[in-house]
C-alpha cells in the first residue's frame, strides 16, 4: 500500500486476469476440437479407432468439461476479476499465492479430471463427472474465489456495487451450492478413485438435474450476463439501457432458474407435479431472460451504426440475439408435449449449442476482443480478422443448429410413426441411418467454429507479441498514470 | 391455529406457500424500483459506473 | 421501519444472504419433498410378498461399474416413458422403484442408441458379446464404437467387498451382520439375500460368472461377463403381467 501514491504499482492487478484469459482460449480450442472429433465419431464411427481412451462415451465428458469449465470457467475467472476491480475501482484482494492457487488449482483439477475420464474414472453424472478428489480440489479453489471476490468488493472506492458484480456473485454462490450437494458421494477407499453417489434413482435424478440445469442457469447464463452488463456498455461507449430493468432482471432470474431443472425429467419416473411446476416456471423464465436481452441490445439504441462498423459489437449483439432465441426455444421445449418429441434427440443437443456457442462463446469472444488489448495496453492486431472470425463463427453455429433441428425433429417424428396396422413404422436403427447426413453437417458446422477460434488465437497472439515489442505504448500510459 | 400450522408444515403445500411469500416480494420490488422520481434517477445514475473506470479517470480524481 | 433496496446495493453481506435465499427456494420446493413423500418410489412385491426390486449381485454391480466407466449413459437412456411407441419398442414404462438401488442413476438424456431399461433377456448372451466386440457384426448400420477390450480384460474383483460396503453406506441393503442378513431374507427371500451378503461376495461373483459363462470363455472371468450379466438383468425384476395395468399410475 505504501507504493500506491507513487504510481509504481498499477491500479489494477492484470497479471492473474491475463493468465485466466489465455488459459480460457487454450481450453476453448482444445475443448471445441474435442467436440468436433466427437461429432465426427458419430458421423464416421471408424474414428473411434478401437482405442478405449477416445471412444465416444469416454471422450464426451472431456469435451463438456473442457468447454464449460475450461473455456467458460477460465473466462469467468478472468472477466470477473477484471470487472470487479474496475467497477469497484479497487485492486484485487488476496496475495499472489492465493491467485496462483486459484489458477493452478482450477486448471490442474480440470486436467486431472480430463485424463481421468479417458481412463474411465467418472461419476457418470452429466457435467459432474469428476470424481470425489477433484471435487474437493474444485471446492477449495471455489472458496478462495469467493473470498477474493467478496473482499475486493468490500474494498471498493465506489459506494454502489455495480450490477455485473451481483450476477458474478450469484454465479459463485449458486455454483458452490450446486457443486457441493450434487457431488455428495462415498468413496470406495481413500486411496482409490471410485465413489458411489449418496442419492439413488429418482432422488439422484432430481438432484443431478437440479445441478445440471442450474449449471446452465448460473454458470452459463447469470455469470455471462455479468460479463454482458459490463462489456456491452463499455464497447458501446454508452451506459446500459435501463439500470432498473437490470435490478428486476437479476432478482427474477435468480429466483426462477432454480425451479425449472425438472423439465429435464418430463415423463420420467418422478411425481408429475414436479414436472408441471418446472414447466410453468420455464415459461415464466422467458420474461426475465428477454428482459435481460432487451436491456443488452437496447444499450446500443442511438448508435446502431456500430453494428455495421464495429465487429466486436457484432459479436456481442449476435450473442444477445442467440441468447434471446435459445431462451425462447428452451421454454418451448419445456412444454411436456414438445418435450415428448424433443427429449432424447439431437434437438436438445442443438438447443444447448445455440446457447453455448451462440450466447456463451460469442459474448466471451466479444468481451475478450475488448479486454485483451486493454490488459496489454495495446491495440488489436487486426480488426479484419475479428470480422472474419465473426462470419465464420456465425455460419458454423447456424449450420450446427439447423443440422440438429433436422436430425432431432426427424428422429423424433420417425420414432413415433405408426403404419396402417398400428405397428411401429420405423426401427431404431433406421433413424440412425437417417441421421447420418445431419450429423455430417453438424461436424462441419463445428469445424467452422473451431477455425474461428484458431483465427482468434492467432490474432490475440500477434496482439500480445506486438504489445511486448512496442513498449512505447505502455510507457506513455505509464507516464500518464504516474 | 393448529390447522394452519399443519397446512404450513405439509411439504405438499410448499409450492403454494413459496408463491404466497415470493410473489408479493417480487411485486414490492417492482414497485420500489419503478416508483419515486428521485429514486429512479439515483438508480439510473449507477449505470455510468463502468464508464468511469479508466485508470486515468481515477488518477485525475486524485486524493481518493 | 422502511426497508430500502439501497441496503442491498451497498452491503455485500446482505446481497449474499438474499441472493442465497432467492436461489435456494426453487431447489428446496422441488427436491426436498421427494425424500419424504412415501409414494415417490413404488412398493412393488411379488406373489410371495417379497420385494420385486433387489440390489445388484456382486457380478452385476461390477458390470454396472463398467457401464458407467465406458460412459454408456452418453448415448443410451434407461428410462422408458409412458408413450405408445415406447411401449411397443421398449416395454412397460419405467418405475422409480426399478432404479432405487442405482448409485448413480443412469436414466440418461440422449438416445443416440436405443433405451436399455428393459434390454435384459431381449437378446442372447452370444449376441451381446458379438455386439459389444463389434456392433456392426450384428447391426450393420450401427454407429456404436467397438469394445473389444471387454473380452481381453480380466475382471478385477479384488475390491468387490469394499465397493459393496461403500454402497451399503449410501443405503443399499447389502448385509455384513447376521441381523442384516436375516432382514434381507425377510425382504427379498433367501436366494437373493445370499447374494447380498458382503462376506460371501467373492465366491458369489465367481460362481455367478462361471455358472453362466456369458462371455463364452469358461476359463476366465472377463469384464464382458460382468457387463453382460448387468445388461441381461436390466428391467427384468418386475413381472408386469402379474400387476394391474393402472396400479403404478398413482405414483406419478
Amino acid at each position: 500500500m505504501a507504493h500506491s501514491s507513487a504510481g509504481s504499482v498499477e491500479q489494477y492487478n492484470y497479471d492473474i486476469v491475463k493468465k485466466f484469459a489465455i488459459a480460457s482460449l487454450i481450453w476453448g480450442i482444445a475443448g471445441m476440437f474435442t467436440g468436433v472429433w466427437l461429432a465426427s465419431e458419430l458421423a464416421w464411427p471408424f474414428l473411434n479407432f478401437d482405442i478405449a481412451q477416445i471412444t465416444f462415451g469416454r471422450l464426451r465428458p472431456v469435451h463438456t468439461s473442457g468447454v464449460i469449465f475450461g473455456f467458460g470457467g477460465n473466462a469467468l475467472f478472468a472477466t470477473s476479476f477484471y470487472v470487479v476491480q474496475r467497477t469497484c475501482q479497487a485492486r484485487l484482494a488476496g496475495s499472489r499465492n492465493a491467485h496462483y492457487f486459484m489458477f493452478y488449482g482450477w486448471n490442474g483439477a480440470l486436467i486431472i479430471a480430463g485424463i481421468g475420464y479417458m481412463m474411465g474414472i467418472t461419476q457418470a453424472r452429466e457435467y459432474a463427472e469428476p470424481e470425489w478428489y477433484v471435487d474437493i480440489m474444485i471446492t477449495l479453489v471455489w472458496l478462495v474465489y469467493f473470498w477474493v471476490f467478496v473482499t475486493t468488493i468490500t474494498r471498493r472506492n465506489q459506494p454502489h456495487i455495480y450490477v455485473a458484480n451481483w450476477f458474478y456473485m450469484a454465479f459463485i454462490l449458486a455454483t458452490a451450492i450446486l457443486h457441493i450437494f450434487n457431488n455428495l458421494a462415498v468413496p470406495v477407499s481413500f486411496t482409490g478413485a471410485k465413489s458411489y453417489s449418496l442419492f439413488a434413482g429418482a432422488q439422484d435424478a432430481m438432484t443431478q438435474w437440479w445441478y445440471g440445469h442450474n449449471a446452465v442457469g448460473f454458470f452459463l447464463t447469470a455469470a455471462f450476463l455479468g460479463m454482458m452488463y459490463y462489456f456491452v456498455p463499455k464497447q458501446a461507449g454508452r451506459p446500459v439501457y435501463s439500470y432498473r430493468l437490470s435490478i428486476v432482471h437479476f432478482w427474477a432470474l435468480g429466483f426462477m432458474y432454480m425451479w425449472v431443472g425438472t423439465h429435464h425429467l418430463h415423463w420420467t419416473a418422478i411425481p408429475d407435479w414436479t414436472s408441471s411446476l418446472a414447466a410453468v416456471f420455464s415459461i415464466l423464465l422467458l420474461m426475465p431472460s428477454w428482459g435481460g436481452m432487451i436491456n443488452g441490445i437496447m444499450t446500443l439504441s442511438g448508435a446502431w451504426d456500430k453494428l455495421r462498423t464495429d465487429p466486436i459489437m457484432m459479436f456481442m449483439i449476435t450473442a444477445l440475439s442467440f441468447y434471446g432465441m435459445s431462451t425462447f426455444e428452451g421454454p418451448m421445449m419445456a412444454l411436456k408435449e414438445v418435450n415428448a418429441l424433443s427429449h432424447y434427440t439431437d434437438w436438445t443437443v442443438g438447443h444447448v449449442h445455440s446457447g453455448a456457442l451462440g450466447w456463451v462463446a460469442l459474448i466471451t469472444i466479444g468481451s475478450f476482443y475488448h479486454m485483451i488489448p486493454k490488459l496489454w495496453n495495446t491495440e488489436l492486431y487486426s480488426m479484419r480478422l475479428v470480422k472474419l472470425h465473426f462470419f465464420v463463427a456465425t455460419l458454423g453455429i447456424i449450420l450446427y443448429i439447423t443440422a440438429m433441428w433436422s436430425s432431432g425433429i426427424g428422429q423424433g417424428m420417425m420414432l413415433r410413426e405408426f403404419d396402417e396396422y398400428g405397428n411401429l413404422a420405423n426401427t431404431f436403427i433406421s433413424t440412425v441411418t437417417f441421421m447420418h447426413a445431419p450429423l455430417v453437417a453438424r461436424a462441419i458446422g463445428g469445424m467452422f467454429f473451431v477455425s474461428g477460434m484458431l483465427l482468434m488465437a492467432f490474432n490475440i497472439y500477434m496482439t500480445i507479441r506486438n504489445a511486448k515489442r512496442e513498449p512505447a505504448v505502455g510507457s506513455v500510459a505509464q507516464t500518464v498514470n504516474a | 391455529m393448529t390447522e394452519i400450522w399443519m397446512w404450513l408444515t405439509d411439504l405438499g403445500n410448499s409450492k403454494i406457500l413459496a408463491l404466497l411469500i415470493f410473489f408479493p416480494l417480487f411485486v414490492g420490488m417492482l414497485l420500489y424500483v419503478y416508483t419515486g422520481k428521485q429514486r429512479s434517477e439515483r438508480l439510473e445514475s449507477y449505470k455510468n459506473i463502468p464508464l468511469d473506470d479508466e485508470p486515468n479517470d481515477i488518477a485525475q480524481k486524485g486524493g481518493k | 421501519m422502511k426497508l430500502k433496496h439501497e441496503i442491498f446495493e451497498t452491503n455485500i453481506g446482505l446481497l449474499i444472504i438474499f441472493t442465497m435465499i432467492a436461489i435456494s427456494i426453487g431447489g428446496l420446493v422441488e427436491i426436498t419433498p421427494l425424500f419424504y413423500i412415501n409414494d415417490t418410489v413404488e412398493d412393488v412385491r411379488r406373489a410371495d410378498g417379497t420385494q420385486a426390486v433387489r440390489p445388484y449381485t456382486p457380478l452385476e454391480q461390477r458390470g454396472r461399474d463398467i457401464y458407467t466407466r465406458e460412459g454408456c449413459y452418453n448415448c443410451h437412456s434407461q428410462m422408458i416413458r409412458p408413450f405408445r411407441d415406447e411401449a411397443l419398442r421398449y416395454g412397460h414404462y419405467s418405475l422409480a422403484a426399478e432404479s432405487q438401488y442405482d448409485h448413480p442413476f443412469q436414466w440418461g438424456s440422449k438416445r443416440t442408441g436405443p433405451d436399455l431399461a428393459r434390454v435384459g433377456g431381449k437378446y442372447s448372451d452370444t449376441w451381446h458379446v458379438k455386439h459389444l466386440v463389434r456392433p456392426k457384426s450384428v447391426v450393420p448400420e450401427s454407429i456404436m464404437p467397438n469394445y473389444p477390450w471387454l473380452l481381453e480384460n480380466d475382471l478385477d474383483y479384488s475390491d468387490i467387498q469394499a465397493r459393496m460396503e461403500a454402497l451399503k453406506k449410501v443405503g443399499v441393503p447389502y448385509s455384513l451382520t447376521q441381523e442384516e442378513y436375516d432382514s434381507n431374507v425377510k425382504q427379498f427371500g433367501k436366494a437373493v439375500a445370499d447374494k447380498l451378503d458382503i462376506t460371501r461376495a467373492d465366491e458369489n461373483l465367481v460362481s455367478e460368472a462361471q455358472d453362466n459363462n456369458r462371455d463364452g470363455i469358461p476359463s476366465r472371468i472377463t469384464e464382458m461377463d460382468a457387463l453382460v450379466a448387468y445388461l441381461q438383468m436390466l428391467g427384468t425384476l418386475i413381472d408386469f403381467k402379474a400387476h394391474d395395468e393402472h396400479e403404478f399410475i398413482k405414483a406419478r
